[in-house]
């Protein structure tokens, strides 16, 4: 920065001040080249010409003598003005007392009187012309126009600056968030969204100050705090809660705050940051808790599931992700039949065993690496279908997991027929489940592509029914092929007679669709019993067996032979 | 008519206020002549021959700022002399300074 040339061969303004026509002539004459230069005679005229604000000038120069007024009061009146007090001034004095108070009104330099050498004149009004433009431009870098807090370059760097000063002991990092805030946009208009998110500023100011601290505004409806230490914060955020709500007539307004108490100063600002962001995010939604603590837990969470992501793909490459068959076996015969398998996914990581599936599925879930898993285990299923048939003569036909994302991929349809070709399989025995909340979130949406799937032969699951929320009416016009009970039904049936006749309720749905029922979770002869009598034909649970490596499978297929 | 030359002889430097007029001499006596024809010169004579000595000061150095960024030297430094006095109000007999001023500004006016 520094060479600030205006477009195009338009000068700069410069005022010049003095009450003798000689020294003012003589001082145009030198600048005149390089600048457009504005006379007055005194400093009730330059404040004249610099009210009327026609011209913007980047540099004043004034002498201190004049009648009417003087420059010392000309130099005060401009450097306590908003409007002028960002215009450089430059003060023509022979005398040295002069300068000193000069330099306490605001001056920014001088020039000696008898005039110093034209090109010393000129260098100098140059240099505090571009000193005051680089600093404009650092200013609208240094901060958010809308609240004037930082913006996220500073505010890192005046952070460094406060670790740096060792007399500051302890300081918390915050980062605030405002829950639903694209709906206060949305509802009540962009500039509305904007007050309040210059309210938070503010008030945040008047919470903060008399403390050390400072504020940034990463993004949007962020805002980041560092500031000195302190025990309790509920008062602190529960105030401006209430504060907000009031001002924005907004009454479910509410703001999350994530803080990480005592920062350790040996992490970087991002690390901090993104700490008291992780404490943040975790409770969003949640409507009981507006404040959240970092801790040492909770980054030893977010460090395992780092390392989940990280390493999932080389787990898959290296098969520590396993596909377990768990056999599903059909109960209205005197003997029960293996009817087929649920494809479940299974982690034996290299270096910390066994991970359970509830933390990593919904993990991926949530971040939507879980489209790619589901593509391996169907891929995996259905070449192990045609393992077995190619072994035992016999298909085992095997249910695999359906996710939203996978629903919503228009490559869905192709994905599944392509590998239903490659195994030579009828489509029908890739079976796919789908979770009831799907349903019940897009039904629509979700109707049309499963329609779809089934118009190409595959057969459709509803997974955990009577754990989501359909309507009666949804269940009547849905496609599906086969309903699948959830367990916590099954696990109280025999001991709860609500949880009895919710089961015996989802029998006679079943029956009143037309669709095979499966109970899974069956883990006991006598529920076996219970759901057989009631009509629901086909079980899956530890009753029958465990999910079981492919390998041992085979054990259920051979058993079936020999029936 | 002024010229370069008789400021010389003068005792101008020349040299110097030229520089300050980025050495553009017909700017250069423009301005002198017109410091000639300043009448705050009669301003402080009457007001040091009255006794009004701020009214003095502010004429003083007033004509000290043109005079030395004119480098007209003969006038200059008696002028600079005598601002400092009046700065600090001295109460003085300043006949001299204005017998010397007075035989300066003469030989400029001479010059015209």
């Amino acid at each position: 920065m520094g060479d600030f040339n205006y477009p195009g061969k338009l000068k700069r303004s410069v005022l010049i001040v003095d009450d003798e026509e000689i020294n003012r002539m003589i001082l145009g004459n030198i600048l005149e080249e390089n600048y457009e230069i504005f006379y007055a005679e005194n400093g009730a005229r330059a404040l004249e010409i610099l009210t009327e604000r026609k011209v913007r000038f980047s540099l004043i120069l004034m002498d201190l003598l004049m009648p009417v007024m003087d420059g010392f009061t000309l130099l005060g009146r401009i450097k306590q003005d908003d409007a002028m007090m960002n215009i450089p001034v430059i003060v023509m004095t022979s005398e040295k007392p002069a300068e000193v108070q000069s330099i306490k009104l605001g001056a920014d330099d001088f020039i000696a009187k008898p005039y110093d050498m034209p090109e010393v004149i000129l260098a100098r009004c140059e240099r505090i012309i571009g000193l005051y433009e680089t600093r404009s431009v650092m200013r609208s870098a240094e901060r958010d126009a809308l609240t004037n807090l930082y913006t996220r370059e500073f505010f890192k760097e005046y952070v460094r600056q406060i670790d740096g000063n060792e007399s500051i002991a302890e300081m918390d990092a915050i980062v605030l968030n405002i829950e639903h805030f694209h709906t206060v946009n949305e509802l009540f208009g962009r500039h509305v969204g904007d007050e309040v998110l210059r309210k938070i500023a503010d008030m945040l100011a008047s919470i903060f100050d008399g403390s050390i601290w400072i504020g940034c505004r990463p993004n949007a409806d962020y805002f980041y705090l560092y500031a000195e230490h302190r025990e309790s914060y509920e008062d602190v955020f529960l105030g401006l809660q209430q504060e907000l709500a009031q001002f924005s007539q907004i009454p479910r307004i509410r703001i999350r705050a994530g803080i990480f108490q005592n920062v350790d100063k040996l992490s970087t600002v991002e690390e901090r940051f993104d700490h008291a962001k992780l404490a943040c995010d975790r409770i969003r939604g949640d409507y009981t808790k507006n404040i959240s603590f970092y801790s040492k837990e909770l980054n030893d969470i977010d460090l395992y599931h780092e390392r989940l992501i990280n390493d999932m793909d080389a787990a898959m490459k290296n098969k520590d992700l396993i596909v377990y068959y768990q056999p599903k076996y059909d109960v209205t015969t005197e003997t029960p039949r293996l009817r087929s398998a649920e494809a479940l996914i299974r982690w034996k990581h290299s270096e910390l065993g066994m991970i359970s599936p509830g933390d990593f599925i919904p993990l991926f879930e949530s971040n939507g690496l879980i489209q790619k898993l589901d593509h391996y285990v169907w891929k995996e299923a259905a070449s192990q279908i045609k393992k077995w048939r190619e072994a035992y003569g016999k298909t085992v036909p095997v249910s695999v997991n359906v996710s939203r994302v996978d629903i919503y991929d228009t490559g869905l349809e192709k994905r599944l027929l392509d590998l239903v070709e490659e195994n030579q399989l009828s489509p029908n025995e890739l079976m796919l489940e789908i979770t009831e909340s799907a349903y019940a979130d897009d039904a629509k949406g979700l109707t049309e592509a499963v329609e779809k799937l089934r118009e190409r032969g595959f057969k459709i699951e509803m997974d955990d029914f009577g754990s989501g929320y359909s309507s009666l009416n949804m269940l009547t016009t849905i496609p599906i092929d086969v309903l699948k009970m959830d367990m916590k039904f099954i696990r109280n049936m025999n001991r709860d007679e609500k949880s009895r006749k919710l089961v015996e309720l989802v029998v006679e749905i079943a029956e009143f669709l037309g669709v095979p029922l499966v109970a899974e979770g069956v883990e006991e002869a006598q529920q076996v019993e219970t759901l057989r009598k009631m009509g629901c034909s086909i079980i899956q649970g530890y009753f029958f067996s465990k999910p079981v490596p492919p390998e041992e499978f085979e054990k259920f297929i051979k058993a079936e032979l020999d029936k | 008519m002024l010229t370069i030359e008789k400021l010389k002889d003068y005792g101008a430097d020349v040299e110097e206020g030229l520089k300050r007029c980025v050495n553009n001499q017909a700017f250069y006596l423009k301005m002198v002549e017109k410091a000639a024809g300043d009448p705050t010169f009669e301003k402080l004579l009457a007001a040091m021959n009255a006794g009004q000595l701020e009214e003095a000061f502010e004429a003083a150095h007033a004509l000290k700022g043109v005079y030395g960024n004119l480098a007209i030297k003969p006038l200059y430094e008696p002028v600079s002399e005598l601002t400092e006095f009046l700065r600090a109000r001295t109460q003085m007999d300043y006949s001299e300074f204005i017998t010397v001023l007075k035989s300066q500004k003469e030989k400029l006016d001479q010059l015209r």
